[in-house]
């Protein structure tokens, strides 16, 4: 028997889609319109600047124009070192401090919140203050380092050797505390009684972390990864008011070249292809860690 | 001894260790923050001296900069003049110069809420309609719907851009309040319907249907009945959008200018004469930083719950 006949007003699906209908539509006109234009920009020649000319197809022009530009290679290899050091620092960090965490001393609540203080930040904001704290003459950042070994005027921003780790250190100063927090979920979701069990069994508390702790704490581990990943591999904002890209070109990661094409030189045509190039990266990359992700767990 | 301690409760000694190791590494995480917050209060020549000043003459120079803009005078020009009204023009006028209006960094602020405040109140509106629909009827398709509104998540915003930055223009939308509270709405969406579908489907069924057997509707029973019960989720979720709409930068730095430009993209172009105002941006990024800190300490149980919750549930 049908139950929405009991009862007054709107059918259930009348109300399903006047609830469901607005936000349908303002993801389709805001993200995916947009999307699907950008897309069809990527076969044109189209400069967003000039607004008198009819674009023209040029098929896949553009594509092989971002492929064969030996500059492009260059940002993803700027892209994929940063996403490299960072996720691999915010892991073996962020799953430390879970794990001290775990222990569930007097005030570490207090502790947590007080971790997770910059990743609730403006990441432009951020990005201009570490500036300062980085500022060759009297930067804070420099004179620390400086007093427990002398190196001397070192410029962290201004040097192609240094500013890639200086975009480094921010982010995981920044973003450390995610994956900390998610690692934490994770071992608080381990049940008590596999450890009861092991130490009947007289594990050691080595093989116990081995064998129960990392296992159940790794998809967790993982997913967190996948997120930082997605939103280290769009890094815009932080990188953008720290180095800007520099010097040279030693900081520019896929999205600083990608808004550079797009919204200074307005070659609208090509920076649509190279968006769409990178959305399909970051797209396949997603799914097959998805896929390697859910085998880990099946085990 | 304390006995009442089970062998599976970390031993005293290694629970000290985790504590001294962890509030160690909360001092080194909080000190950038805390730096910016003293430069904030310092006086212009204190925040560039070598090696850092940690003791310092508090002033409120930064903040006096940060709201006004300024001109330098000569001293003849400075002593015709009569005396200074208040304490904060005598300060400008004790380095040689006089208050020529307020700066932009109050409008900029202002903005930031608006947007902010707007486009939370619409996609925690619309996120809970739709998360609602989503945990109680069968809606065809639904596994897909929700797939694809978690994967707008996904774009990179400078891919979007271009094609919104032509589409407003078009529509009249560029550089608007409105044009951004849209724009923000929709970026959070996909977070609102996902963390509140959460809350949703932890509200018993049977909390509504005792409502409608009373004769509700059921546009009443949720409006009168659910909405109230999923507070908790709600106002986690409305957290999480502010705080992603106030920090946001890449959109608000591409799309706007003059009008509707929030505070992230203005607070970098502070500049005082002979390099960057150290003390006025010190004073702007406290201001601005300074709600979400608050936020997230009075209401770190929620945050935090939020921020696990994708993971927790998958």
């Amino acid at each position: 028997m049908s139950v929405k006949k009991k009862f007054k007003g709107l059918s259930d699906k009348a109300v399903a889609w006047l609830f469901i209908g607005p936000s349908v539509f303002l993801l389709l006109a805001i993200n995916i319109y947009p999307l699907i234009y950008a897309i069809r920009m990527s076969f044109t020649n189209f400069y967003a600047n000039k607004i008198g000319r009819e674009p023209q197809f040029v098929g896949l022009k553009n594509y092989i124009k971002v492929l064969n530009k030996e500059a492009i290679w260059e940002k993803m290899q700027v892209t994929a070192n940063f996403m490299f050091w960072t996720l691999l620092l915010q892991a073996v960090i962020g799953l430390g401090l879970a794990l001290l965490l775990n222990r569930k001393f007097k005030g570490n609540e207090l502790l947590t919140t007080l971790i997770v203080l910059p990743m609730m930040l403006s990441p432009a904001v951020v990005g201009v203050f570490w500036t300062y704290l980085y500022n060759p003459q009297v930067g804070l950042f420099n004179y620390v380092v400086n007093f427990f070994h002398d190196f001397g005027s070192f410029d962290m921003i201004g040097s192609s050797v240094l500013a890639p780790w200086s975009i480094v250190i921010v982010d995981t100063w920044m973003w450390t505390p995610f994956t900390m927090l998610i690692c934490l979920a994770g071992l608080r979701s381990v049940p008590n009684y596999l450890y009861e069990a092991a130490e009947v069994d007289r594990a050691s508390k080595w093989q116990q972390f081995i064998y129960i702790t990392l296992p159940s704490v790794l998809p967790f581990l993982l997913l967190a990864l996948l997120f930082r990943g997605i939103e280290n591999f769009k890094m815009f904002d932080m990188v953008v008011e720290l180095t800007s890209g520099g010097p040279g070109s030693a900081t520019e990661l896929a999205s600083i070249n990608l808004k550079r094409e797009a919204f200074e030189k307005w070659k609208t045509g090509y920076s649509s292809a190279f968006a769409v190039i990178l959305f399909v990266t970051i797209f396949g990359f997603g799914n097959v860690y998805v896929k390697v992700m859910n085998k880990i767990k099946e085990r | 001894m304390d006995t009442s301690r089970s062998y599976l409760e970390p031993s005293s000694f290694s629970k000290k260790l985790a504590a001294t190791i962890i509030i160690v590494y909360t001092v080194i995480t909080l000190i950038p923050i805390s730096w910016m917050v003293m430069t904030s209060f310092k006086n212009v020549n204190s925040a560039i001296s070598y090696p850092p000043e940690v003791f310092f003459e508090p002033s409120l120079e930064g903040y006096v900069n940060l709201f006004t803009n300024r001109s330098r005078q000569s001293q003849e020009y400075l002593d015709s003049l009569p005396p200074p009204e208040n304490w904060y023009e005598e300060l400008v006028r004790s380095r040689e110069m006089v208050i020529t209006g307020p700066s932009k960094f109050l409008g900029r602020y202002s903005n930031s809420m608006i947007i902010g405040f707007g486009s939370t109140f619409a996609s925690v509106f619309l996120g809970a309609l739709a998360a609602y629909a989503f945990s109680r009827f069968r809606v065809p398709l639904k596994d897909d719907l929700l797939f694809f509104i978690l994967s707008t998540r996904m774009f990179p915003p400078i891919a979007v851009a271009v094609p919104i930055f032509i589409m407003y223009r078009k529509l009249g939308l560029g550089d608007t309040h409105l044009g951004m509270i849209i724009l923000y709405t929709v970026v959070n969406l996909s977070l609102a319907v996902w963390l509140l579908k959460g809350f949703m489907d932890e509200i018993p069924k049977e909390y509504e249907e005792a409502a409608m057997i009373d004769g509700y509707s059921r546009l009443q029973a949720f409006f009168k009945v659910v909405l109230p019960q999923a507070m908790t989720g709600i106002a986690a979720t409305a957290i999480f959008c502010m705080i992603f709409s106030w920090n946001e930068y890449a959109f608000a730095v591409l799309l706007t200018q003059f009008n509707a430009q929030t505070a992230p993209p203005f607070i970098p172009t502070i500049i005082g004469e002979g390099g960057l105002d150290w003390p006025a941006i010190g004073a702007g990024t406290t201001l601005f930083l300074l709600p979400v800190m608050i936020f997230t300490i009075i209401l770190r149980k929620h945050l935090l719950r939020g921020i696990t919750f994708g993971a927790v549930r998958k």
